[in-house]
């Protein structure tokens, strides 16, 4: 995909000059530098930035801001490019804000249960620093993405069901603003009442309002017992039963996971798990004191029972445990892995629980009149599912047909009251399907934009249509 | 008194007995929960569907027409304090739940629904609504979104934000809009939470679709005394810091026990110098393993006497005194003014401390009760106002506390919102930047500043004038203040 220019290329030429006086060697505009920072995971078309910019401070990202401000050219802030939705395609160019080297935790509050960490902190690098505090940060995208990169797309995970999303986790933001400022939103306050919700407005804006470049976030304790299991069911509609009773039920369970029987065949492979069949499957995590875990996963049991689901097969190990989780995470590369040299896309939706069953379902119609190759797998428990879609890049057709599954996907979750995406957001894939969802609101959004970057030069063409 | 043409205009939508512009009538409408502040609007109008409050708006919007939205008036912090040059929409009328569906567990409600009928609607059901703030006999739920209310169980369950999904609302320019979804997450910007808390300047809220919460099968709550505020203090930093999360966690001190107890018997020790009550609900198992860890937790930390519920009935009795605190306030003085503030748990002890040898130099009683877990204080000054320089004494009182609370780390508001009341803190407590976006964020919803103008969101006018005000008070603007 070409690059667009909508500014003059000498002033972008004689910016591009200045940041390379002010950052030396961390202004880098080598092809493959700037190759690798076009695009995010899934589709791969790739637009290249002018330059990309290493800052260390929030004082480096609001001079290199306040320049593009001056010389209107796009800001493009970038964690580790595992979006999937083209979020960080830099449409018009411009200059690149690679925040990897922002990675320290700044603080860790263990009696207040937060901390402050710099947007290129990874969650499994939080998690790492956090060992032996008896603290964990609970929010887990498949990728180890940055912690900036999941505040900006509000990212969520198979934790969701029990700690919330970004959303629910983030207590407060530095921005650096479309004009170069410096603000701190939000903070250590459990509650507040005052002005509107800046730092969930930021939440979820995709860099589209502002350069994220701290984020004050909540902490849980270590749960005192983990169990994990895995139920197979003969359908898919029973495993997805299962689910929605479990919800309404209210059986407190932290993670369950959907990988329909296509998953199950590619993560059985890829990740060598072994004594599963390819099957609809269901990955369980419970969490609390010991008896409290019993007797969740017995209730679960019972539930998962009564839909024809198999005995279950327990990881008590922390080494089974992690094995396990890891093969989730790793799905969207095993389903990658599942058909090589194919390209891929994941698209994901939402929908209230109560319509999970019948989205699922026709989705998966939908899928094999397709003739394509698309694994089922999610975060159930919240309604949340995503579809691989796996298709021949080089064939047009084919292509055509994948996005058109992608996109009734998302028209269907709408018509049921859900969401086109329900974590990994808008960035430029999904723009034409916002309005559907919105209507009129959109006005609203598009209005705040203009209000927060009347020059529209932070990560341009996302998000909202303008 | 509404012009003619206005006045007529108005008559075609609504029903005269649902145009009210006599003064008696108005009257009632003077003022929500915050009496301080009083003022009579023109008119108080009463819709009772969505298609009225469209065209009441539309035509608010060409007459250039103040509006207030007013859900049940229970507020604290004057949100619905009417403009004496503008008229009142009450949502009283909207009172109806409109679906409910337990397999997703949501309700899809009217503005003018109470609270606690949500709770009670959906019990058959084996759900509740979590937010529970102390008004929520009365208070509705179009009102709590206005205000991001919290309650007494937001510690776990969390605020009105983490509860809803979903409001449908009308701009002033008379568009119908939505934000949010059905579903758990939404795509695009986050303006469900950009109009949770924001206090009638945005929108008018037509319908809510809340998020139900299955009901724990069980529920037990602790009552703990302590001779020794500091020590109450440290019991609750113990209790968070071992990463327990109650379900509630609140704090009385020594005057509301003596207030509350002789009206409510709810068993307090009247010697104690403070009373927290722990909650833990869940599964048998978990709430044991919960209260046998805060249990624990107190009796280290040197609480006198450490009580669990032994049934509902007992535990309902130990929550009544809380739930009457601000009852028995109006019981034993004849005005009292609630302040609300949040602070850091760990300055608990030092903050209260500090206002009681306030409340001796103003010569003025203050009760102590609130949400501990959240570090979330409502001092209540008892005064009266029929007594000369009480209102004034009160007013520098709260100033003090609001002080203390900033000194220490803390916020100006935790749950009330800003209203008329605090509005001036808010230019001590936001950068330049903040209120710039908060006038931006305004100005797309409501660019003739017909919404509840005047309150949450000051004219950056008013905090040069504020500033001033400060200063009289002797108080330096903080530059690292932290921000909510």
């Amino acid at each position: 995909m070409k690059t667009e220019t909508r500014q003059d290329p000498d002033v972008v030429a004689e910016l591009v000059t200045r940041l390379s006086g002010d950052f030396g060697e961390r202004a880098v505009t080598t092809h493959a530098v700037r190759e690798h920072h076009s695009h995010g995971e899934g589709l791969a078309d790739a637009a290249l930035p002018d330059v990309v910019v290493f800052p260390h401070s929030n004082e480096e990202v609001a001079s290199i801001v306040r320049l593009c401000h001056l010389a209107r050219v796009p800001v493009i802030a970038f964690g580790v490019g595992t979006s999937l939705e083209g979020h960080v395609a830099a449409l018009y160019g411009g200059v690149c804000v690679d925040l990897t080297q922002m990675n320290r935790v700044l603080e860790v509050n263990t009696e207040d249960l937060d901390c402050r960490v710099q947007a290129g902190v990874t969650r499994e690098q939080l998690n790492a620093e956090l060992k032996g505090t008896g603290l964990f940060f609970p929010i887990d995208p498949g990728a180890n993405a940055t912690i900036g990169g999941m505040a900006a797309t509000r990212a969520s995970g198979t934790n969701a069901v029990r700690y919330g999303t970004m959303r629910e986790n983030v207590l407060g933001l530095t921005v650096v603003t479309a004009d170069g400022r410096i603000v701190k939103t939000g903070g250590r306050a459990r509650k507040s009442s005052a002005g509107y919700d800046l730092t969930r407005l930021f939440v979820g804006a995709e860099g589209t309002l502002g350069v994220i470049t701290e984020i004050q976030l909540r902490l849980y304790g270590v749960p005192e017992a983990i169990q994990a299991a895995v139920c197979q069911f003969p359908d898919l509609a029973s495993a997805v039963n299962t689910v929605i009773i479990a919800m309404q039920t209210g059986i407190s369970v932290a993670r369950i996971e959907l990988l329909d029987e296509v998953q199950m065949e590619a993560s059985i492979r890829y990740s060598k798990l072994e004594g599963f069949a390819a099957k609809p499957t269901l990955f369980f995590e419970f969490h609390g004191s010991e008896a409290g875990v019993r007797e969740q996963s017995e209730a679960m049991q019972a539930a998962s029972d009564e839909f024809g689901g198999s005995a279950y097969q327990w990881a008590t190990k922390t080494e089974d445990r992690t094995r396990l989780w890891k093969a989730r995470h790793d799905a969207y590369y095993a389903a990658l892995a599942f058909k090589p040299g194919m390209t891929s896309f994941a698209t994901d939706a939402c929908v209230p629980i109560s319509r999970l069953a019948d989205c699922i379902l026709e989705t998966k119609v939908d899928v094999e009149k397709s003739g394509l190759t698309a694994p089922i797998l999610g975060h159930v428990g919240d309604g949340n599912f995503h579809l691989v879609v796996l298709f021949d890049g080089a064939d047009p057709a084919q292509r055509e047909r994948a996005e058109a599954l992608a996109k009734g996907v998302s028209m269907r979750a709408i018509s049921m009251g859900g969401t086109c995406t329900g974590e990994h957001g808008i960035g430029w894939h999904k723009l034409d399907v916002l309005a559907q969802e919105h209507g009129e609101a959109v006005d609203l959004m598009r209005m705040i934009k203009r209000a927060l970057d009347p020059r529209d030069i932070m990560n341009p063409g996302k998000t909202v249509p303008l | 008194m509404l012009n003619e043409t206005l006045l007529a205009a108005l008559g075609e939508i609504l029903l005269p007995s649902a145009l009210l512009t006599a003064g008696e009538d108005t009257r009632p409408y003077e003022c929500d929960g915050l009496t301080l502040f009083r003022a009579q609007p023109l008119a108080v109008l009463l819709p009772e569907n969505e298609a009225q409050v469209v065209e009441i708006l539309k035509i608010c919007h060409a007459a250039r027409l103040p509006v207030v939205a007013r859900g049940a008036g229970t507020g604290l912090s004057g949100g619905a304090t009417p403009n004496h040059d503008g008229v009142v929409l009450s949502l009283a009328k909207f009172k109806r739940i409109l679906a409910i569906d337990p397999l997703a567990r949501t309700a899809v409600l009217q503005p003018g629904v109470r609270n606690l009928a949500i709770s009670e609607a959906v019990a058959i059901h084996g759900l509740f609504y979590a937010p529970d703030p102390s008004s929520q006999i009365a208070c509705t739920i179009g009102g709590n979104v206005a205000e991001n209310s919290g309650g007494l169980h937001c510690l776990k369950y969390g605020l009105t934000v983490h509860n809803v999904r979903r409001v449908r609302a009308v701009l002033i320019t008379g568009e119908i809009v939505e934000f949010g979804g059905d579903a758990l997450d939404c795509a695009g910007y986050d303006l469900l939470a950009l109009i949770n808390g924001s206090e009638g300047l945005l929108a008018v809220i037509t319908e809510v679709t809340v998020h139900l919460t299955p009901k724990p099968r069980e529920a037990k709550v602790i009552l703990a005394a302590f001779d020794d505020l500091a020590k109450a203090g440290e019991a609750v930093a113990a209790i968070i810091a071992a990463g327990i999360i109650p379900a509630g966690l609140e704090m009385m001190d020594r005057l509301t026990i003596s207030a509350v107890e002789p009206f409510v018997h709810a068993g307090y020790p009247l010697d104690a110098e403070a009373v927290l009550l722990c909650e833990a609900d869940g599964t048998p198992e978990q709430v044991q393993t919960e209260i046998d860890g805060m249990c624990a937790l107190l009796e280290g930390n040197g609480a006198t006497r450490v009580e669990v519920s032994q049934n509902e009935a007992q535990r309902l009795r130990l929550w009544s005194g809380r739930k009457a605190a601000f009852g028995a306030a109006g019981r034993i003085s004849p005005d009292y003014y609630c302040m609300d503030g949040t602070i850091p748990r760990r300055s608990i002890a030092p903050v209260l401390t500090r206002i009681a040898e306030l409340g001796r130099e103003f010569g003025l009683r203050c009760m102590n009760v609130f949400h501990a877990g959240d570090g979330n204080l409502h001092p209540l000054i008892l005064f009266d106002a029929n007594c000369p320089g009480d209102v004034e004494k009160t007013e520098a009182f709260g100033g003090k506390i609001l002080d203390l609370c900033i000194a220490v780390g803390g916020t100006i508001t935790g749950e009330h919102g800003v209203g008329l009341e605090k509005i001036g803190g808010m230019c001590v407590q936001f950068a330049s930047a903040e209120l710039e976006w908060f006038h931006a964020i305004k100005h797309a919803f409501d660019e003739g500043d017909l919404l509840n103008p005047g309150k949450a969101v000051p004219a950056l006018y008013r905090c040069a004038e504020m500033g001033r005000m400060h200063v009289h008070r002797g108080q330096v603007p903080h530059p690292d203040l932290p921000r909510f």
